[in-house]
């Protein structure tokens, strides 16, 4: 991934006329055939289902068909602008995707970095270990854990409390914590399993630049902030791209896992929204309208982060 | 030119038949061979169920399993079998891969038809059932056939409930007796029981889950459940029950009297099913609220941790104005649909295949399996070789439950099973004396109220929780982060966000008698 700044994308063939083309593809025609079957799974696969997105402007119902249903044109947006709640479901997507950002994303780089200065490799490798294992749980086990943790009655967390003689806190119960626990939750089980690629990218780095720093007498510190930081930037600028893309998609489970009444006026999210509509009476292109909005507003978000990014450090996602 | 007009039909029949085998198993097997009354009436059938696990896991060819076989034989048919999870039915519909028989949880309006029988997927069966299947049509009460009924007219033959009231209130008897107290007959002497538990040092008085569902003892005590079915008609006009203000107030007063006094776990926003049933079955609750039949399921793993421990069903406690109980279920279970595609020799043999349902053979077939492998009979007398066995069980409960169709599912395992140990015997008289003096009978609406979907915040999700917007408010009243006497707030609330559309859709419906099921015993 490093080197492709240097080479800023592939070597371009130029012809001198059509002719030269033609002949160069048939010299190769055995590549093109090759690369037709993954061309027809993208095709048939990623774009095909694409269209069916239509049924976000029709009152999609599965006996008639996408032929056979009735066009709505932009109704469901428009109900979905009208729901009381939405400006509300709507803030918390956002702040939570913000938080997300701002908390969640620097944490794998500073993990990345820390290991990087471990020296001992065997205690490396048992350190990274444990920091990917929570990845592996699904988010039902996770909430599950962490709502034991955080229960007033017979939660760790209360029970250390109670030695400084603070009174039990329901964390769930209360709409100023939900949001802490959603980032907090996603930072303990992600971050470690994020620490890879960095870790990657830290690897590719010529170790001579190390070498000559030290003999400057750059320190550990100076080190880090000046060749190891430097050199993933490209890394993670394209990961922020990414994540931004995501923006919206914080992900219906580990939220759903943690609602309830008492906190879902700052938890509530589009994600959950989405299945609460969707259970009652099959509205496949209600949801699917909203569906189709996230997806937009994230299309939205990633071109103008490329467009930001690539103006900053030139370097882009395309 | 001929030629080629002929070649091209030639061309598109074949295609058609083609097309017809993928279609899966439609008409053509059997056409011309219903009438010939040896051969055996071929069919395919989806049964439906809520998990993959269990007996149906282990099967993996049903035209050779030993159930399908027996039951192919007795009632000389050939069944293709298959199983379709409920989460999946839509996809089924979708796919158009449609069984000449489908079953499916609920009525023709829930949510896992997907709109089938409105789409005209199925046929009606008013008149087969009425000239083939005169049993059926008697032993199945009125109420489970308004149930799987679409606009006036029979779809499906339901696995019904004789009895509509099928939860009741548990509690612990050693602890009661412990106590030297009676069992509690009004939420005060409820409440007092409760108060006696926690001094005993029971940890949770009364186990308390999210979202009131098993855990409703209360709100049924003052009558204001807020579920889907439970309509009330007050002053002529038709309104949910939680419209009553006085009653929820005090329902509400009572849980937060609860919470505050440690009757009831701090934390039970939070309190799943899973901790739910963990907490009972490790002896920390006192009472609680369950479905009757699960009073084995409760007992065999409370005496592990507590050995002389005695878990009994008692009256529900009543509220001032005497009622008590839970909500009365849609009396119908299951409901099996006839594809409208099978002709109409098929369709009489497939509604006489329902009517042997309800003879003795099926019963004995279907409550005690084969005999000779699942039982014997020593004169006459029923020697029934009880499971013992995880696979035993579960290839029991997948017989009396989930292949036995039109059936009465008020009580599983089945009666004449039951009465064949204490246990079970307890589970009838339960049924027999305890619930079927309570329950909440109500109006509901199939198909749904269409408001609801435009509402879904006011909208039950589920036929025992209440629609989001309330359970959130109550839940904030009983925690005191609203005061309770602000209930005619949420009621305001509810009406300015779509709720008056709702009373209008339903006071109309219930006027002209569309589609309203009015769920009473």
């Amino acid at each position: 991934m490093a080197s492709k700044t240097d080479t800023s994308g592939q070597a371009v063939y130029h012809f001198a006329h059509a002719k030269a083309k033609k002949a160069f593809i048939i010299k190769h025609w055995p590549l093109y055939v090759i690369s037709i079957p993954g061309l027809l799974y993208f095709a048939l696969f990623k774009y095909v289902p694409l269209l069916g997105s239509v049924i976000a402007f029709q009152n999609y119902n599965i006996f008639k068909g996408i032929t056979g249903s009735p066009w709505v044109g932009f109704d469901h947006f428009k109900r979905m602008f009208a729901y009381d709640e939405f400006l509300v479901i709507l803030k918390n997507t956002l702040l939570i995707g913000l938080y997300d950002l701002i908390f969640a994303f620097p944490v794998p780089i500073i993990l990345a970095l820390l290991l990087n200065e471990i020296r001992h490799s065997g205690y490396k490798r048992v350190v990274q270990t444990v920091v990917y294992m929570p990845h592996f749980l699904s988010w039902v086990i996770v909430g599950g854990i962490i709502v034991g943790l955080l229960s007033p009655t017979t939660g760790v967390i209360n029970h250390a409390l109670a030695l400084f003689h603070i009174e039990p806190i329901y964390f769930l119960g209360e709409n100023s914590y939900i949001r802490s626990i959603l980032i907090g939750s996603g930072i303990w089980k992600d971050s470690g399993w994020g620490t890879i690629i960095y870790l990657a990218a830290i690897a590719g780095i010529n170790p001579d630049l190390y070498e000559a720093a030290e003999i400057d007498g750059a320190g550990r510190f100076r080190q880090v902030m000046s060749i190891t930081l430097p050199s993933i930037l490209p890394v993670i600028a394209i990961l922020f791209l990414l994540q931004i893309g995501r923006f919206m998609d914080f992900g219906f489970e580990r939220v759903f896992v943690f609602l309830n009444s008492l906190n879902s006026g700052n938890g509530e999210i589009l994600d959950t929204y989405v299945y609460r509509a969707g259970l009652i009476d099959r509205q496949y292109s209600y949801t699917t309208a909203i569906g189709l909005f996230k997806s937009c507003v994230g299309l939205l978000l990633i071109i103008l982060g490329n467009t930001f990014s690539k103006k900053m450090t030139g370097d882009g996602l395309y | 030119m001929k030629k080629t007009i002929i070649v091209s039909l030639v061309a598109v029949m074949a295609l058609s038949v083609l097309a017809g085998c993928g279609g899966g198993t439609k008409t053509e097997e059997s056409q011309g061979k219903a009438d010939a009354p040896a051969k055996p009436l071929k069919f395919s059938l989806s049964l439906p169920v809520t998990t993959t696990a269990g007996y149906q896991a282990r099967v993996t060819d049903w035209k050779n399993d030993k159930l399908v076989k027996q039951l192919e034989k007795l009632t000389n048919t050939e069944l293709t079998v298959r199983i379709t999870e409920d989460s999946k039915m839509s996809v089924m519909f979708a796919g158009n891969d449609i069984p000449d028989v489908v079953g499916s949880i609920g009525t023709p309006t829930s949510k896992s038809m997907a709109g089938s029988v409105e789409a005209g997927v199925f046929m009606p069966l008013d008149d087969l059932l009425k000239q083939y299947a005169p049993n059926l049509m008697k032993k199945v009460p009125k109420a489970a056939w308004d149930a799987v009924s679409h606009n006036g007219k029979i779809y499906g033959i339901p696995d019904y409930l004789s009895n509509p009231s099928r939860r009741g209130t548990y509690i612990r008897t050693d602890l009661l007796e412990k106590a030297g107290l009676k069992p509690p007959q009004t939420i005060d002497e409820f409440l007092n029981v409760l108060r006696a538990f926690k001094k005993m040092g029971v940890e949770n008085p009364y186990q308390m889950r999210d979202s009131f569902k098993y855990a409703d003892v209360v709100l049924g005590a003052y009558d204001v459940l807020p579920y889907k079915d439970q309509f009330e008609v007050v002053n002529g006009q038709v309104q949910p029950k939680f419209f009553d203000v006085d009653n929820m107030e005090k329902a509400l007063q009572t849980y937060k009297t609860m919470l505050d006094e440690g009757l009831i776990p701090k934390d039970f926003a939070t309190i799943s099913s899973a901790d739910y049933s963990k907490s009972i079955n490790s002896g920390k609750a006192g009472a609680w609220s369950a479905n009757a039949t699960g009073l084995i399921s409760f007992r065999t793993p409370i005496r592990q941790v507590v050995p002389d421990a005695k878990v009994d069903i008692i009256p529900s406690p009543k509220g001032p104005e005497g009622k008590g109980g839970y909500f009365f279920y849609i009396p119908a279970v299951r409901t099996f649909y006839i594809n409208k595609n099978v002709d109409k020799e098929r369709a009489i043999g497939i509604v006489k295949f329902y009517e042997w349902m309800t003879s003795e053979e099926a019963e004995k077939f279907f409550t005690f399996g084969i005999e000779g492998e699942n039982y014997t009979l020593d004169n006459g007398k029923m020697n029934y070789k009880i499971p013992t066995t995880k696979e035993e069980q579960e290839e029991e409960s997948f017989r009396q439950g989930t292949l036995w169709m039109g059936q009465d599912a008020t009580l599983s395992p089945p009666r004449k099973r039951l009465e064949l140990d204490q246990n079970g015997k307890d589970v009838l008289s339960a049924f027999d004396n305890v619930l079927n003096m309570e329950g909440l009978p109500g109006i509901g609406f199939y198909p749904d109220l269409t408001a609801f979907a435009k509402y879904p915040d006011l909208a039950p999700p589920q036929p025992d929780v209440g629609p989001k917007l309330i359970i959130d408010h109550m839940v904030k009243m009983i925690y005191g982060k609203e005061p309770i006497a602000d209930w005619p707030k949420v009621i305001e609330e509810y009406k300015a966000k779509g709720g008056n559309e709702i009373l209008k859709e339903a006071n109309e419906r219930y006027s002209k008698k569309e589609g309203v099921l009015e769920i009473k015993r």
